[in-house]
């Protein structure tokens, strides 16, 4: 389903609705994007285009660190507005992992089901941004309640789930249909945004594609290469949007089991290490290198999504300049031909 | 109420046995019968300290109780050994892929262990003996550093005694009064003779003896799948969530521990 509405009829049920949820969107803070709790009375700061937030959508629903003795039942509710699609397709990720399985982690269940995710196209791709390269487009195809095209003075919204359905509810008799002239105009801005992020990464584009690549260059020496400027902060991992991991520790707070779930790094150096110290992947370079077959290779295998969606966010987190992009274009380049 | 699979239950130390000066053989009573397949593993904790995955010893047959044989290696196995009977400890599980029990019917079972990976493997062959009429013959090759450092030793002389089970046991270094093997694990291999086509080779050991016991094992002329391996990994959460346990693309702790060998072969540098 497609609709047309305006921009002061939105903004007016973001400000009714302001008091049964928390929402968040991207709003301008130094110079960048970043969720910040949206005020009743400054609903019109949500920036809907533009690129990603500064954040990944995962924190929403795996915290950096949380206790995790007591699953209390969550009455609050939450929307996030301005999602981009490389958040939308890692997402995807992180469900399959705490959501899938034999167990399902109780508090990010939790968290996403009460969080109501309205997506938005991305006008304006960063310098940083490669979701082409990884044959994602910087626009939403699915995995959103709501999708929100900004366009002319309104927008073009498209219904993606029936959480998205029951949400507008309130307001869906006052709906248009979409017209065909909203949705050529929409493909227009699509086809610009998607060319610039082709146009930003020609440099960057391999023969074959990146998963080939990392997997067949297991063995290059350019992982060294790569892993000569790294300082092993974890900021990749971190900042990335579909990086899952994270370490299960025994606190001494109260309670007869005290446990705190926070983000862990496949980088640092202790990760995979087991009992007497014994460690498989001593070496920053395998561990930088890990982290690479984690998304191109391992993840695709088991999920059939590759776990990389080109969001750039690691390539501009990273305190040693590391840029993945480039260091593929690398591995392929060095191939030593047998 | 949500089911939340972090929260181990309460389990009481009924008793402790000394193995080896730096193995020992924990009793446990957990408050909820936990039911377990032999080879599949636990967490347990000491609230404020750690939590860390061993797997029982004990026949999966005996559900009341669950023993765990730990070796002295770290913060949480130090404090472990520091324990008195009657303390309580915390324990999450069962979890993971055991030993694929019926793969092993109307087969000569081969089962090599080494120091205290002959754990798992002493609650597999209590499985077998408790079925024993379903195999054709069980062989277990066991090696340790030294006499002492063998574990379980006042089982040995009663498994002896068990029809269709044949024990050879080697010591790195001999001590005097010591009448059996002096060598490494693997050259007890070459003692027995398996009938290859209707065999299954089961190892559980330290990484190096992993290693060298499988290699030897292909040597011999056992297939990758016929070869079944106990594989140590960080497992922390156990619920194939948390990423530390990867072996390529598997969790050790959903996927394994227990792999036939041909399915992780290809993964590069397994043995570390």
């Amino acid at each position: 389903m497609k609709f047309c509405i305006n921009k002061t009829d939105w903004e007016k049920f973001l400000g009714q609705i302001s008091k049964t949820y928390h929402i968040y969107a991207p709003q301008e803070v130094y110079g960048e994007l970043a969720y910040q709790l949206l005020a009743p009375e400054n609903v019109s700061n949500a920036i809907y285009d533009t690129y990603r937030a500064v954040q990944p959508l995962k924190t929403f629903f795996s915290l950096p660190q949380e206790k995790v003795t007591v699953v209390t039942p969550q009455a609050e509710k939450t929307i996030v507005l301005g999602v981009k699609n490389c958040d939308l397709k890692a997402v995807s990720v992180m469900d399959k992992i705490f959501l899938e399985g034999e167990f399902v982690d109780p508090f990010y269940k939790q968290r996403r089901e009460t969080t109501l995710i309205v997506s938005s196209d991305c006008y304006q791709p960063k310098d940083t941004c490669f979701c082409t390269l990884l044959d994602n487009n910087p626009f939403p195809e699915g995995g959103f309640d709501l999708n929100l095209s900004p366009i002319d003075n309104g927008f073009l919204m498209e219904v993606g789930s029936s959480k998205g359905e029951s949400f507008i509810a309130p307001i869906r008799e006052d709906l248009k249909e979409a017209a065909p002239d909203l949705m050529e105009k929409r493909e227009k801005k699509r086809k610009t945004a998607k060319q610039r992020v082709i146009e930003v990464n020609r440099e960057f584009r391999t023969e074959k594609p990146f998963p080939t690549v990392v997997k067949e260059e297991y063995a290059s020496s350019e992982w060294e290469e790569a892993a000569k400027t790294c300082v092993e902060c974890g900021a990749c991992t971190n900042i990335c949007p579909s990086c899952y991991c994270f370490f299960l520790v025994d606190t001494k707070d109260e309670g007869k089991f005290p446990k705190v779930k926070f983000w862990d790094s496949c980088q640092h150096t202790g990760f995979a290490r087991v009992a007497a110290g014994v460690n498989p992947r001593a070496k920053l370079y395998e561990r930088l290198r890990n982290r690479y077959l984690c998304k191109y290779e391992y993840r695709p295998e088991n999920f059939g999504i590759v776990a990389c969606t080109g969001c750039g966010r690691c390539v501009e987190a990273c305190q040693g300049k590391i840029d993945k992009r480039e260091v593929i274009k690398k591995l392929e380049e060095s191939k030593v031909e047998t | 109420m949500v089911e939340n699979p972090y929260l181990p239950i309460e389990a009481k130390v009924e008793k402790i046995i000394d193995e080896t000066p730096n193995i020992k053989t924990f009793v446990l009573k957990p408050s909820r019968k936990v039911k377990f397949e032999t080879g599949q593993f636990v967490q347990l904790s000491i609230p404020g300290i750690g939590e860390a995955p061993f797997t029982p010893s004990s026949s999966p047959y005996q559900t009341e109780k669950i023993e765990v044989t730990i070796m002295k290696a770290g913060l949480l196995t130090g404090k472990l050994h520091e324990m008195r009977e009657g303390e309580i400890v915390g324990i999450r599980g069962p979890y993971g892929r055991g030993y694929p029990f019926d793969d092993f019917y109307n087969k000569e079972v081969l089962i090599l262990g080494g120091g205290v990976g002959m754990a798992p493997l002493r609650s597999l062959l209590l499985a077998l003996l408790e079925n024993v009429n379903r195999f054709s013959r069980i062989v277990l090759c066991y090696g340790a550093k030294s006499p002492e450092d063998i574990v379980y030793k006042d089982a040995f002389p009663e498994w002896r005694k068990k029809r269709k089970l044949e024990i050879l046991r080697s010591v790195d270094k001999a001590a005097p009064g010591w009448e059996e093997t002096e060598g490494l694990v693997t050259v007890l291999l070459d003692k027995i003779e398996m009938d290859l086509r209707n065999s299954v080779g089961i190892v559980c050991g330290p990484p190096i003896m992993m290693k060298f016991g499988t290699l030897k094992l292909l040597d011999l002329g056992y297939k990758p799948e016929s070869i079944y391996l106990s594989m140590e990994k960080n497992m922390s959460c156990g619920l194939g969530k948390c990423g530390h346990c990867a072996l390529g693309k598997y969790y050790v702790c959903k996927d394994g521990p227990v792999f036939k060998y041909d399915l992780i072969k290809d993964i590069p540098d397994i043995w570390l």
